[in-house]
């Protein structure tokens, strides 16, 4: 049977390419636009699970960016059981490089704590060093910096070299390389320093990083944190970090910031009154960001599916046009079938399997198609997001096109397997 | 079933088409014995109902009313299911245009009734063996296309004969050939429908192959006026 409907298929090689091609279409594009979700959410999950420890922010503020807190407050949480660690961080944007405008991919100037950091037992930087040293004690108070491989690449200097970021000249005394978009986009530098150079409010930092001493959990620590601030006033908050044209001007980080945003302010117990009861901070773990993201991830796969939908409604009609002109012209060739035994089940069992091989070589150069899309596209844009179509997409998207394949025969195979033999032989 | 029985037993068939608001009357109450091994002709004008009662015998169709037993099984009460396993082993078809499948050679031709329920060794062995009995040995890869219309109807022979069917049913075998291709595809029939006594119902217009053994059957406006 299965010999039979490829050589069906093969002596009417024009009409089954077509239908080759509008089911390989439908296929690559639904890889590709689910490797741009499965490649943000690989990226999101890849960068947290770098981040072990939690992060203190000013409530409501999407990414450190854009909150401040007190610069006290690191002493206070660095003394609730469970903390190893509190590293200071500041982070503004980086305008300037070189005399450059940045606008995208987005640079941040951020300044950390030297001696708090050195502390870590994970430092996602310091552990991606791939050139020069991290920086320590000798930088505090000095123009010294670590700049992430691709900074360095862009704006072609080395270790040793001067970056100059927003006029001010740096010396590089390191290289790291992340190989996350949302990590290797820091120019990192002594926390006095950038303080000083960026004018930033010396009673304030962005946030703090928390490091745990593995004795609490994480929800328990955090609830300890925010416990110990509850009802006091933080200074002033941002209202709205993208309207206050505080943009990164990079699509995704921007898309990433609505994103937090979004999820942040739908977060309950924050409000723009201090009460008692009002949560000054957030603290996020890892999973937090995660999780907040996976809801951004579902509405997204929602979005990308009607895209998808839409190729493959073309794609099946196309599978049902093909069919369905092969069967007309085939209707003889049923009835002499059926004259000679075959069942109404045989009949239908041969079209399906001709319309499901369509579907298994569609599927196929679909995958490939997309797969290579995926490829090429972060072969040429290192630099950007990067598409993962992953074993798993690739599959579902396999199957996908042969469930495509068998669904789109079934309506001309149905029809051919009710006509009467008779029938079949006079309508040829 | 025992062998003095006849193979074929009609009795007040008819047949009605609808075309449109008008009800064509095919058959008018035919009734016919064929007993085993028969060479059966059924002759009669266009539009006599040859071809309907061919059809009918070989469960293509159902009767408007009547009776129809074929080898003492009642095909007009068969289900579906029923018709496609009675046409799979008691049944060999041949058409007046041929109708082989244009993408498959001569020898896949003759086997395709059997591509559902799968090809053994032996049955392929037998198809080569027929379609040597009908000079095609040398043929056997061609397809359809590559054959003449004698060939591929000598094909179409070996289609019907390879399930052994008591019954084979020819509607105007000849029609599209010459008269000594004809001659040689209605000797084919003779020969190995006698051995394999197998019973032939042939619907012809042209008198010229009918020899004195043959049985006669001539039908003119779907009734008998002549058996």
């Amino acid at each position: 049977m299965w010999r039979f409907a490829i050589q069906n298929l093969l002596s009417r090689p024009l009409r089954s390419l077509l239908a080759l091609a509008g089911l390989s279409v439908a296929i690559t594009g639904m890889v590709g636009l689910f490797s741009v979700a499965e490649g943000i959410d690989k990226m999101v999950h890849d960068t947290f699970d770098r981040i072990p420890g939690l992060g203190v922010m000013q409530s409501g503020a999407p990414i450190p960016l854009f909150s401040r807190i007190p610069r006290a407050w690191g002493d206070e949480i660095e003394n609730i059981e469970g903390v190893h660690v509190v590293n200071p961080e500041i982070w503004t944007r980086a305008n300037l490089i070189n005399g450059k405008r940045i606008v995208a991919p987005p640079r941040f100037f951020f300044g950390t704590g030297i001696a708090a950091r050195r502390k870590l037992k994970r430092d996602v930087y310091r552990d991606a060093m791939v050139e020069g040293r991290f920086l320590n004690e000798t930088d505090r108070g000095k123009l010294h910096t670590v700049i992430s491989r691709q900074i360095a690449e862009d704006h072609q200097v080395s270790v040793g070299k001067t970056l100059n970021v927003n006029g001010d000249d740096l010396k590089i005394v390191g290289i790291y390389h992340c190989g996350q978009l949302m990590l290797d986009v820091a120019i990192i530098s002594d926390i006095d320093v950038v303080r000083q150079l960026t004018r930033f409010d010396a009673n304030s930092v962005c946030a703090f990083y928390v490091e745990q001493d593995g004795t609490v959990s994480d929800e328990e620590l955090s609830e300890a944190i925010r416990g110990r601030f509850r009802g006091r006033e933080v200074m002033s908050r941002p209202d709205n970090p993208l309207a206050g044209g505080l943009a990164t001007g990079h699509p995704l980080i921007d898309l990433l910031l609505a994103v937090f945003q979004w999820t942040g302010a739908a977060r309950p117990g924050i409000s723009g009154d201090v009460d008692d009861d009002a949560e000054p901070i957030e603290v996020r773990s890892a999973d937090d960001w995660s999780e907040r993201f996976d809801e951004f991830s579902t509405d997204l796969n929602i979005f990308l599916s009607v895209m998808t939908g839409i190729g493959v409604v073309i794609a099946v009609l196309s599978i049902i046009n093909t069919m369905l002109m092969s069967v007309t012209e085939r209707l003889i060739e049923f009835g002499i079938l059926k004259a000679n035994g075959w069942s109404r089940q045989n009949v239908m069992l041969l079209i399906t399997i001709e319309s499901a091989m369509l579907g298994v070589v569609g599927g196929a150069c679909g995958c490939l198609l997309g797969f290579l899309g995926t490829q090429l596209f972060n072969s040429n844009w290192p630099d950007r997001i990067q598409l993962y179509a992953s074993p798993q997409l690739l599959v579902y998207s396999f199957l996908f096109s042969i469930l495509l394949g068998v669904l789109g025969g079934l309506y001309p195979a149905t029809w051919a397997m009710r006509l009467s033999p008779m029938e079949a032989i006079r309508r040829g | 079933m025992n062998d003095t029985q006849p193979i074929i037993r009609i009795k007040h068939v008819s047949k009605d088409f609808s075309l449109g608001t008008t009800v064509v009357r095919a058959l008018r109450g035919v009734s016919l014995d064929i007993p085993r091994g028969a060479f059966q002709f059924v002759i009669g004008p266009s539009g006599s109902g040859k071809s309907t009662l061919l059809y009918l015998l070989g469960a293509l169709d159902r009767p408007s009313g009547g009776s129809i037993e074929v080898l003492g099984q009642p095909i007009d009460e068969m289900s579906p299911v029923e018709q496609d396993h009675f046409r799979r082993h008691e049944v060999g078809f041949i058409f007046q245009s041929f109708n082989l499948l244009s993408n498959l050679s001569a020898l896949d031709n003759v086997l395709a009734p059997f591509i559902p329920a799968g090809i053994p060794s032996q049955l392929r062995k037998r198809a080569l063996a027929l379609l040597e009995q009908v000079g095609l040995g040398e043929r056997t890869t061609h397809r359809p296309q590559e054959l003449s219309g004698g060939e591929q109807q000598r094909v179409a022979i070996a289609r019907a004969l390879l399930k052994e069917p008591a019954l084979v049913l020819a509607d105007e075998p000849t029609g599209e050939l010459d008269s000594n291709t004809g001659n040689e595809i209605f000797g084919y029939l003779r020969s190995l429908g006698e051995a394999h006594g197998t019973t032939v119902v042939v619907v012809t217009h042209d008198q010229s192959y009918i020899t004195a053994n043959d049985r006669v059957l001539t039908l003119r406006d779907g009734q008998v006026v002549e058996d």
